[in-house]
């Protein structure tokens, strides 16, 4: 059984110092890595950077992140991912990474994912160059996370993680407006994700959604925006039957 | 609030419609300082309505202020929690 933990949205900034560090302690006790899904920051700055990387650093466990759409409000998303990654954080954007523990091996595939909206509901490639743009910019993120997963389906991994922000299904949106629903995911990473294969999928974004999800193909989807999960982090027990089966 | 119907005289400034001084708010609490887009804000008859999880105890005040300014003489409700940051108190199971 292999222990994640992750949370997104923890929107740090000067006054958040400390905030999450006592339970972030805690994780070599229940976690065997700690994912974090984005919106690490209110403005993307390095100085709330800074901040978020005094939390992580030194914790007894692998930190794996991807950027959420705060943290490139600055325009500075490099500066942010280098203090990350300077903090000891793998930072994915259409990348994996494999964090070992016990000896078993967790791949993550991450990107921040993008909108567009979900099935018989989304924006089309069609028009003007801004909206031409929007989607396949959303298509580029998808097709970085399915090349990713396909990555790690090569590396002997006992359980694959997709990390996203945006989400790549309705379901866990469930308590937001629906007119906003195409601003907080695409139906593109849920299919990346069911083409590539993955045991379990991790998006932030939707602070009045909901923890629970699926895709069309059966992975599990879980918001562990930090509203939704009311905690520091959540915790989930991924048996490691891919191996055994 | 004021509709168009209420207008002053031809050529004086149309006073701001309630659902406008609500979206200039939702803008300047993403835009600000706070760059908050968690917050949730409805009108309710004759109030207005702020719901949702900020990340501190000053985030939540700033958000109280900035309403307030924004929505002056207007009755305006609070139901902000600020997000908690405890430990899990259990793990979930993906059997």
């Amino acid at each position: 059984m292999i222990r994640i933990a992750a949370v997104g949205d923890i929107h740090m900034g000067p006054d958040s110092q400390g905030v999450l560090r006592p339970a972030f302690e805690t994780l070599p006790d229940c976690a065997d890595v700690l994912l974090l899904a984005g919106d690490l920051t209110r403005h993307g700055t390095p100085d709330e950077a800074r901040v978020v990387a005094r939390e992580i650093t030194d914790l007894g466990v692998p930190v794996v992140a991807v950027l959420g759409n705060h943290d490139h409000h600055d325009d500075r998303p490099q500066e942010v991912t280098a203090i990350l990654q300077d903090a000891g954080a793998r930072v994915l954007e259409g990348q994996a990474t494999v964090v070992t523990a016990d000896g078993s091996r967790i791949g993550v595939a991450g990107t921040k994912g993008f909108g567009g909206g979900f099935v018989g509901r989304s924006a089309g490639e069609f028009g003007e160059p801004l909206m031409k743009e929007f989607v396949r910019y959303s298509r580029r993120c998808a097709d970085g996370l399915r090349t990713a997963l396909e990555q790690l389906a090569g590396e002997d991994c006992d359980v694959r993680v997709a990390l996203t922000h945006f989400s790549p299904v309705p379901e866990t949106l469930a308590g937001e407006p629906l007119e906003i629903y195409p601003f907080l995911g695409s139906y593109l990473l849920a299919e990346a994700i069911d083409t590539a294969g993955a045991d379990l999928a991790v998006h932030g974004h939707a602070h009045a959604g909901t923890e629970h999800g699926m895709t069309s193909g059966g992975v599990r989807v879980r918001n562990v925006a930090q509203p939704v999960i009311g905690r520091a982090f959540h915790v989930y027990h991924v048996p490691v039957a891919a191996r055994l089966s | 609030m004021t509709g168009p119907d209420a207008q002053g005289a031809p050529g004086a400034p149309a006073p701001e419609h309630l659902e406008y001084r609500v979206a200039h708010l939702r803008d300047r609490l993403a835009a600000g300082d706070l760059g908050e887009l968690g917050v949730r804000i409805e009108v309710r008859g004759e109030a207005v309505l702020l719901t949702g999880a900020v990340p501190s105890a000053r985030c939540r005040d700033d958000v109280r202020r900035l309403a307030e300014e924004a929505l002056a003489g207007l009755p305006v409700h609070y139901d902000l929690q600020v997000t908690d940051s405890s430990s899990p108190d259990h793990a979930e199971e993906l059997a």
